[in-house]
């Protein structure tokens, strides 16, 4: 990443869309939307010095909402480039309230509420789109409940939680046990700030508010200013309380120790996609192997209906994952996840070699979801002209796998279809040549 | 004639394919819809199967 930025032949232009696509195979003129990041790139140093200031906190999409950032954010720490971005739907300026808290804090004066869109026109010979995919949305299957039961997570989220940069810095808090966590920490908040109230009435009247509060009880105190004490002290116990009740529950929470990971959901499932996704099998294996690096005791079990490990080391990584790291394979369609006691999810499948249906508790459930096409990708093959398969994929010939079907534009990773990182890496050098011939060739021709 | 290549995504292919090119001597425009580049790798953890780091 860091050499993309640094690279003499590469101008990367990110918060950048790419609006139309003119012209042919070795002309092409494309239309670029630069979105207005309302901080000036060549200023920014990417200090962070206004995200520590601002006071608008928002979820944090790259953590997958699992933790927040503030309404000015750098993507994530070590991001290129580095400069930091004005969420424009949440900074309280640029919605016209009073704030510019950020201009006032930058040293380096990069911040500019006026900046705007700028439209750019490129000239380039050929074109690669490697636009990605989506991860499927798991809650459009009923059964596994995801969303409704807070310990049912997907791959990639769980993948934040693992992370020593995440939101959890690596510790596998379970995601119930966060929200009982972020509710104590917003009441010791609200807490702290009835007790400055408290004390302001308790140093003018000379006595503590518990004693006050009981001749006040009493009807000894009538006047006006006193009864705001009462109210305040009220509202104070109302907050006391039930935070005292959540730190006792939170102290026995522990890290998740029992996982299971769920395959196959989306892909090879003839209501969603039919085809096999290729990397899932490998990262429920990857995410039990490194869990169970985090905290020995951590043992995993992994549903699915074969494990597909197909690629280089693939197989030795999943018997060593069995052998060394708490994991069992069990051969199953997972039927449903319910909600038992804790918010512990309870799976029920069919065990298919002892032919009996099982119900087991977990502390997680992780689920391995499909490679779906991305979201935009309809909107970009429409401005590039060219046509998507019968997924969302860009279509291609099995003769010339990295060509689109317009000349010159090519595409690679999983805009192509589903494929792990040294497959997309192999095509992206494999797209990046084809894109070097187009030029070549018609420099040749020009030369002729 | 253009000698520049348009890569549209900033995740491990639109990386690898920029780095190819721009080594191989090519002006390269790489365009990333999101505030920085890296895409879904950059969300991962570790690599299978060699449980490297993956930014």
């Amino acid at each position: 990443m860091l050499d993309v930025g640094r690279h003499p032949n590469i101008e990367l232009m990110a918060y950048t869309e790419v609006e139309k696509v003119e012209g042919e195979a070795g002309d092409f003129r494309v239309t670029v939307r630069r979105k207005a990041r309302y901080v000036d790139e060549d200023k920014c140093t990417g200090c962070g010095a206004c995200a520590e200031k601002c006071p608008t906190i928002v979820p944090d999409a790259f953590n997958q909402g699992l933790g927040t950032r503030k309404a000015i954010y750098s993507w994530f720490a070590q991001g290129i480039p580095s400069t930091h971005t004005i969420d424009p739907d949440h900074c309280r300026q640029l919605n016209g309230k009073k704030c510019g808290i950020c201009k006032k804090t930058c040293q380096a004066d990069a911040i500019n509420f006026e900046q705007e869109d700028r439209i750019i026109e490129v000239g380039v010979g050929a074109i690669i789109a490697a636009t990605g995919y989506d991860v499927f949305d798991p809650s459009k299957i009923p059964e596994y409940r995801y969303r409704e039961i807070p310990n049912v997570v997907t791959a990639i989220e769980f993948e934040r939680l693992l992370s020593a940069s995440g939101p959890t810095g690596g510790h596998l808090h379970r995601p119930s046990d966060l929200a009982v966590e972020a509710e104590i920490d917003a009441l010791e908040k609200k807490a702290r700030k009835s007790e400055k109230a408290l004390k302001r009435f308790e140093e003018k009247y000379g006595e503590s508010s518990s004693e006050f509060f009981e001749k006040y009880e009493r009807g000894e105190y009538q006047d006006d200013d006193r009864k705001k004490w009462a109210d305040k002290f009220k509202e104070h116990l109302g907050t006391v309380k039930p935070l005292e009740t959540l730190k006792r529950k939170a102290e026995g929470f522990t890290v998740a120790k029992r996982l299971a990971f769920i395959q196959c959901v989306g892909s090879r499932d003839f209501r969603f996609y039919p085809f096999c996704s290729g990397y899932c099998c490998m990262h429920s294996v990857k995410e039990a192997i490194i869990a169970h690096e985090h905290e020995p005791e951590t043992t995993s079990t992994i549903f699915g209906m074969d494990i597909r490990a197909v690629g280089k080391g693939f197989e030795e990584y999943k018997i060593r994952g069995g052998n060394q790291s708490g994991i069992s394979y069990v051969r199953a369609r997972v039927a449903e996840i319910t909600e038992g006691e804790n918010h512990n999810p309870i799976v029920t499948y069919e065990d298919t070699r002892e032919r009996v249906v099982k119900s087991v508790e977990f502390d997680m459930v992780i689920l391995a979801t499909a490679c779906a096409p991305g979201k935009e990708a309809p909107e970009l093959a429409r401005i590039l002209g060219v046509e998507l398969n019968e997924f969302g994929f860009f279509k291609t010939d099995r003769a010339q796998p990295l060509d689109t079907t317009r000349p010159g534009i090519f595409t690679c990773g999983c805009a192509h279809s589903p494929m792990d990182i040294p497959e997309s890496v192999a095509q992206a050098s494999g797209a990046a040549a084809r894109a070097a011939q187009v030029l070549i060739e018609s420099q040749m021709r020009e030369a002729s | 004639m253009s000698k520049d290549i348009l890569v549209i995504g900033g995740g491990i292919a639109g990386i690898q394919a920029s780095l190819d090119l721009a080594e191989m001597g090519f002006h390269v425009k790489l365009v990333e819809r999101l505030p920085s580049i890296g895409g879904k790798m950059a969300q991962l953890d570790k690599t299978f199967p060699t449980n490297d780091c993956a930014i």
